[in-house]
């Protein structure tokens, strides 16, 4: 009877881990209609005071939902860590601590994929968005999607009470959804602010976007800095999420 | 695997938190589990074994000492213990959205079992935990104890050769504790070794095969439940009604505890006629029983807390 004894490997469990996730967030139906909630109320708000921004605000949409799969994955790490003591359940064994990780952000991901894929069918529809630029759109949206994802596990290990996080999760991926060039175009935003806002992920995916849609010119310096903005800090985040996450499974 | 599933020695751990004083939660404990053997942490709240299994399971960085899991240091490579163990945490619960089905069969997975054999744990487990009649409800529709035993469902399917239970049957009924119970002793006789906290002292009498008592962060007492219970100065206790007041005429028989009007004097069998002689020469009514563990953990902490 010997148990199979399994040797950890580097994102050992993340793709049964990722199904587990699904399942359980497959129930949540209702939670899956909320997440386009705040997308579709500013997307109406642009529609009737501003119709012909309505492409640029639909590509922020897509950029702005993916980003705000960060607060679920901090929602439901810190909520199944503190409540349900899943963290010690999973971790007190050969799953790695990054495969968990990983796992439930891909997981939240797949379930969350439908409303996404709808605010991404009308974006390429009503902002008649070329292949190439739907490729960069739902391409810069997975980058965001995995910036947002790392530090949403990351932030979620700081909280012992799940009552604080609603707060500010909420605050966080609001304000940096929101406030920056995201939903409305790039040029609107000051100009000395413009290099903060391309080292915001959300603002400068959706910037470049903006700029392959002739929606707003970005100077061959503001392009690089967000491209290499957008793949150092998500890079950087996912490697530190990932460290991150190991060292935290003691005393998390 | 050779070595010891557990082995302890001189492990401390103490808590900083800001603005409060340091707490020391264990004070070097040592202890060595052996293979196939059922071990219990008993102690009062607070007492430090829920931060041994902690440590011990690799979720928490001793401040000294060390501790192995077969062979491997746990806070050194904790990364080479994990695939040997398996934990029911403290006040675990299953993912309200699964079902006991989808909960064993997916954690044995993200163990790394393989489907057949993760499909065919999660059959056994259920029939073993007698969770197989809602086995496919979701588990928020469940009971406490239920969910709890979901929870020892899911570890007892990995089969791990050393499993942790963190007061394992919190919220059961008897009928359910005793499956639990059953079973943990088919995986020992199958090569597992168990290490459980409980606060049930029949649970740790009729399950472990030895104890270990921690109290402030020491092991105050170890031993089997019979040892512990002869430690206290015998195994039989002798109730005698209205003698609260007469404890000095029966106290060479051993430890005298009056309570109320009672008075029970913990006594060794061999002593017990002459004591029930002295009862009716003094027109007692007197009641025999064994003492229990639970009396026997009772006397030993209190002593402990008496000399603190």
């Amino acid at each position: 009877m010997r148990s199979e004894i399994a040797t950890t490997r580097a994102f050992g469990g993340t793709a049964a881990f990722l199904w587990t996730e699904v399942l359980v967030q497959a129930h949540e139906e209702l939670a899956m209609a909320t997440a386009m909630v705040t997308q579709v109320v500013l997307l109406v708000f642009v529609y009737i005071l501003a119709p012909s921004l309505i492409g640029v605000a639909l590509v922020g949409s897509v950029v702005f939902s993916t980003f705000t799969l960060g607060q679920r994955v901090l929602n439901e790490a810190a909520y199944i860590r503190i409540d349900h003591k899943a963290t010690d359940l999973y971790l007190a064994g050969p799953m790695t601590a990054e495969g968990y990780f990983l796992g439930m952000a891909v997981g939240i991901l797949v379930v969350y994929l439908p409303p996404v894929a709808i605010l991404g069918a009308l974006t390429v529809l009503v902002a008649h968005l070329s292949v190439a630029t739907a490729l960069l759109l739902f391409g810069l949206s997975g980058v965001v999607w995995l910036f947002a994802a790392s530090i949403g596990y990351i932030f979620s290990t700081f909280f012992r009470d799940n009552r604080a996080i609603w707060a500010y999760a909420s605050l966080f991926f609001n304000v940096f959804g929101v406030l920056p060039p995201v939903f409305y175009p790039f040029g609107y935003f000051p100009a000395y602010l413009r290099p903060v806002a391309l080292l915001m992920p959300p603002s400068a995916a959706a910037a470049l976007v903006q700029s392959r849609l002739g929606a707003t010119v970005l100077s061959t310096g503001e392009t690089w800095l967000a491209v290499v903005g957008l793949a150092v800090e998500t890079t950087g985040l996912f490697v530190f999420a990932a460290y991150w996450a190991r060292r935290t499974v003691r005393g998390a | 695997m050779t070595a010891e599933p557990l082995r302890a020695e001189n492990l401390r751990k103490i808590y900083t938190v800001k603005g409060a004083p340091p707490v020391e939660a264990l004070s070097g404990v040592s202890m060595a589990v052996h293979p196939g053997e059922r071990v219990a942490l008993l102690g009062r709240n607070g007492a430090g074994k829920t931060t041994f299994l902690r440590i011990a399971s690799t979720l928490l960085r001793p401040t000294s000492g060390t501790i192995e899991v077969f062979g491997y240091d746990v806070d050194a490579v904790p990364e080479r213990a994990r695939p040997y163990i398996a934990v029911v945490p403290q006040e675990g619960k299953p993912f309200f959205h699964l079902c006991p089905r989808e909960q064993i069969y997916t954690y044995l997975r993200a163990r790394g079992l393989s489907r057949e054999t993760a499909k065919s744990r999660t059959e056994e487990s259920l029939v073993r935990m007698g969770l197989t009649e809602v086995a496919d409800r979701l588990a928020i529709t469940l009971s406490g104890g239920q969910r709890q035993r979901t929870m020892v469902a899911t570890v007892i399917a990995t089969q791990a050769p050393l499993l942790f239970l963190d007061e394992p049957t919190i919220g059961m009924d008897p009928f359910a504790r005793r499956e639990v119970w059953a079973s943990l002793r088919d995986l020992t006789t199958k090569g597992s070794t168990i290490l459980l906290t409980t606060h049930y002292l029949d649970e740790a009498e009729a399950l472990s095969h030895r104890l270990y008592i921690v109290e402030r962060g020491r092991v105050i007492v170890t031993g089997t439940a019979d040892e512990l219970k002869r430690s206290v100065g015998g195994t039989l206790k002798v109730v005698l009604p209205g003698a609260a007041g007469r404890a000095s005429e029966f106290a060479s028989f051993g430890e005298t505890v009056p309570d109320g009007g009672t008075l029970t004097v913990i006594v060794a069998p061999e002593r017990l006629g002459e004591l029930m002689d002295l009862a009716v020469r003094s027109h007692l009514t007197a009641t025999v029983g064994p003492v229990t563990l639970e009396e026997a953990f009772l006397r030993v902490v209190g002593r402990k807390i008496d000399e603190e």
